[in-house]
């Protein structure tokens, strides 16, 4: 191990003392596909880097959360994924194959914040670029998601409402039939009954089709019903990568009285475990704690919902990341990955 | 899964019978999305094309008073108007730099300012496949379009080509808008105009930084468009001030000089400050016997617009291998 991955390594150390699901998961990469995997991939503009040594892997058939503050790094991970962007550092795959190969072209689907569509275009015609463009095009499936908002077929683009928009850009990602649908900030102009209903045709179609989904938002409430894997950026570093399940299991959030003479900070008797946060108010502490063993002291301890979860780690992000094990990629890449993190 | 099997054209899609061949995939899109740029530019060739022959055939009956098909009452290059040609090609002229401007410069950077290259890109084609498709089909119709331009205006010019006083072949009217020459500057400038569209990535910049470009092509070809000949030099030994040397027809002097029998020049203004009667003895003491006249041939016009569109399209070639490989990068 580089001194580049110390940062990680440490942490699967942690992780891993503490005897938590990820060991029985079965492994970093075992048999199971990947939809995604990187290894150390980094990306920097003009100001700087926006995404910094990631190295990370999304199981196939999974539907991902992927939050992060704005300015993270979540569109540039996706438009890495998508072939938009090239990575400044590191490597991608997409089921195997490099962005922008035929494969992986055909395989994916992007559809990106500002939903970009031809404004001079029909629907029906919008469509039709899907079918025109696209070997394994489902023209049924797009058909039924545009009908289901009652969007006229023979509207133009440019006619329609921002919510009507996305709908189409939905239909056209959705019946290019992908493997991995990449969906940055898809709801963020949605009415809340048109968001419930495209969440639902989203996990219906992901579901039917085995679909990998990694989407991209902001709106954590969402996530908790509709995505079972779960990948945190902040700074352009990962936070948080795995299950939805083992991540809640691997922390608990600690509600207890300050005792006198402690400062604010960490409660003493919490520094033998991983804390991510803690937050005084009053003489009452919140903690958001990774145990390692059983918690001392006297605390009311409870399994964390994903919103105070996310938030925890959203606030602290010098908070040390954790990744499950099947969010792990091995160590394939592992001497390049080291190289570049150290010139990094 | 029955979803899969029924991927037919639904009623949905099925839109009116339509006329001509049925386009698909790429085409089918990059037609779609410039449809309107493209049939401007088709019917606009079409009426040029017609305001070209009707004028054509004013001029006929204008000539046909002066003799034609027969031979032509002297001087009947001073007599008839040239105004319309003159115009005509004068305009015609502007034509690659509107092309370049408005066709090429917004062709690929209008898709990369307003996300729609994101669009076609995440669908299951190449960037280059793409890339080259837009500029295939608007060469396509640039090119075929500037080529009937320049065949029916040199129809229009060839009955009055050795007219020294009507339109000169070395003029940009003529030189420009005939054979292969439009289509090469147009194809030069709209490419160009594409390539600086892909690089600046806004559709308004890349516009006016074409339109500079496009000038300064043409400001450089029009001055350098007569070094693409081989000047002829002729030579004569019977005096300056009596004879004078006979050039063909329509020929371009580029330059002419006094010559001594060994060949030393002395500019044709020398002496010409001498009272009259002294003047051959001062071309006498200077040992001149005769002129030395530079010129360009009219034969060799068609030669000289060939080299010039081969030096334009070899340019515009590196232009669209220089477009393919920037845009195997990721552009968006």
């Amino acid at each position: 191990m580089s001194s580049g991955d110390s940062m990680w390594s440490d942490d699967v150390t942690d992780f891993r003392d503490a005897g938590l699901a990820g060991a029985a998961s079965g492994g970093a990469g075992g048999g199971e596909e990947s939809a995604i995997e990187a290894y150390g991939i980094g990306k920097k503009y003009r100001r700087g880097w926006a995404l910094k040594d990631c190295s990370f892997r999304l199981p196939a058939g999974r539907i991902c959360g992927l939050v992060g503050p704005n300015g993270a790094g979540k569109t540039t991970l996706m438009g890495i994924a998508a072939d938009l962007l090239e990575p400044t550092a590191g490597t991608l795959r997409v089921f195997g194959s490099a962005p922008g190969s035929d494969e992986a072209n055909r395989r994916t689907a992007f559809l990106a914040q500002e939903k970009p569509l031809f404004r001079r275009f029909t629907v029906a015609e919008t469509l039709r670029l899907g079918r025109e463009l696209n070997p394994g095009w489902d023209q049924q499936a797009a058909e039924n998601i545009v009908r289901a908002g009652n969007v006229p077929f023979d509207a133009k683009i440019g006619t329609l409402s921002g919510g009507q928009r996305t709908r189409v850009a939905f239909a056209l990602s959705f019946g290019k039939r992908p493997d991995l649908l990449l969906l940055d900030e898809p709801m963020s102009d949605l009415d809340p009954l048109v968001r419930h209903e495209l969440m639902g045709t989203l996990m219906a179609e992901a579901a039917e089709h085995g679909t990998s989904v990694l989407m991209s938002t902001h709106m954590l409430g969402e996530l908790e019903n509709v995505c079972d894997y779960l990948m945190v950026i902040a700074d352009g570093g990962l936070r948080l990568a795995g299950e939805v399940d083992e991540l809640l299991a691997a922390h608990t959030l600690l509600t207890g009285a300050r005792t006198d003479g402690e400062t604010a900070g960490v409660p003493a008797s919490l520094t033998r475990h991983t804390v991510v946060e803690a937050r005084t108010s009053g003489r009452q502490v919140t903690a958001m704690v990774r145990p390692a063993g059983p918690v001392e002291g006297v605390w009311q301890a409870e399994t964390p919902n994903l919103e105070e979860l996310l938030l925890a780690y959203l606030r602290s992000p010098q908070a040390p990341p954790l990744l499950t094990a099947s969010s792990q990629v091995s160590d394939r890449a592992g001497d390049r990955t080291g190289a570049k993190a150290v010139a990094a | 899964m029955t979803t899969m099997t029924n991927a037919q054209a639904s009623p949905a899609t099925t839109g009116p019978a339509r006329r001509g061949p049925r386009l698909s995939g790429l085409n089918w899109l990059v037609w779609r999305q410039h449809r309107a740029a493209f049939w401007t530019l088709i019917v606009g060739t079409v009426l040029a094309a017609g305001w070209i022959v009707y004028q054509r055939g004013q001029m006929i009956d204008a000539l046909r008073a002066l003799g034609w098909p027969g031979h032509l009452s002297d001087g009947w290059d001073m007599k008839l108007s040239s105004v319309a040609f003159t115009t005509t090609g004068y305009s015609l002229g502007f034509l690659p730099i509107v092309l370049g401007v408005f066709v090429g410069a917004p062709l690929i950077s209008g898709d990369l300012e307003n996300g729609t290259a994101k669009l076609v890109t995440s669908q299951s084609v190449s960037r280059v496949r793409w890339i080259a498709t837009k500029l295939g089909i608007t060469v396509l119709v640039v090119a075929v379009g500037t080529a009937v331009l320049a065949g029916v205006f040199g129809w229009w010019w060839s009955p009055v080509k050795g007219g020294e006083n009507f339109a000169s072949w070395t003029s940009g009217a003529t030189f420009d808008n005939t054979g292969p020459v439009p289509t090469a500057l147009t194809l030069f400038m709209l490419v160009g105009g594409v390539a600086i569209g892909l690089v600046l990535r806004r559709t308004l910049l890349s516009m006016v930084v074409t339109f500079g470009f496009a000038v300064v092509v043409k400001i450089v070809w029009s001055y350098f468009r007569l070094d693409l000949g081989n000047v002829v030099t002729i030579t004569t030994n019977k005096g300056v001030l009596t004879s004078s040397p006979a050039l063909p027809n329509a020929a371009y002097e580029v330059d002419r000089w006094f010559t001594t029998a060994s060949g030393k020049l002395y500019g044709w203004g020398t002496c010409v400050t001498e009272p009259e009667a002294k003047v051959q003895g001062c071309l006498d003491a200077k040992g001149v016997v005769g002129w030395r006249v530079d010129y360009l041939p009219a034969s060799q016009m068609a030669s000289m617009q060939w080299f010039g569109a081969s030096i334009l399209l070899a340019l515009t070639v590196a232009l669209v291998a220089f477009i393919l490989l920037w845009g195997r990068k990721r552009i968006v």
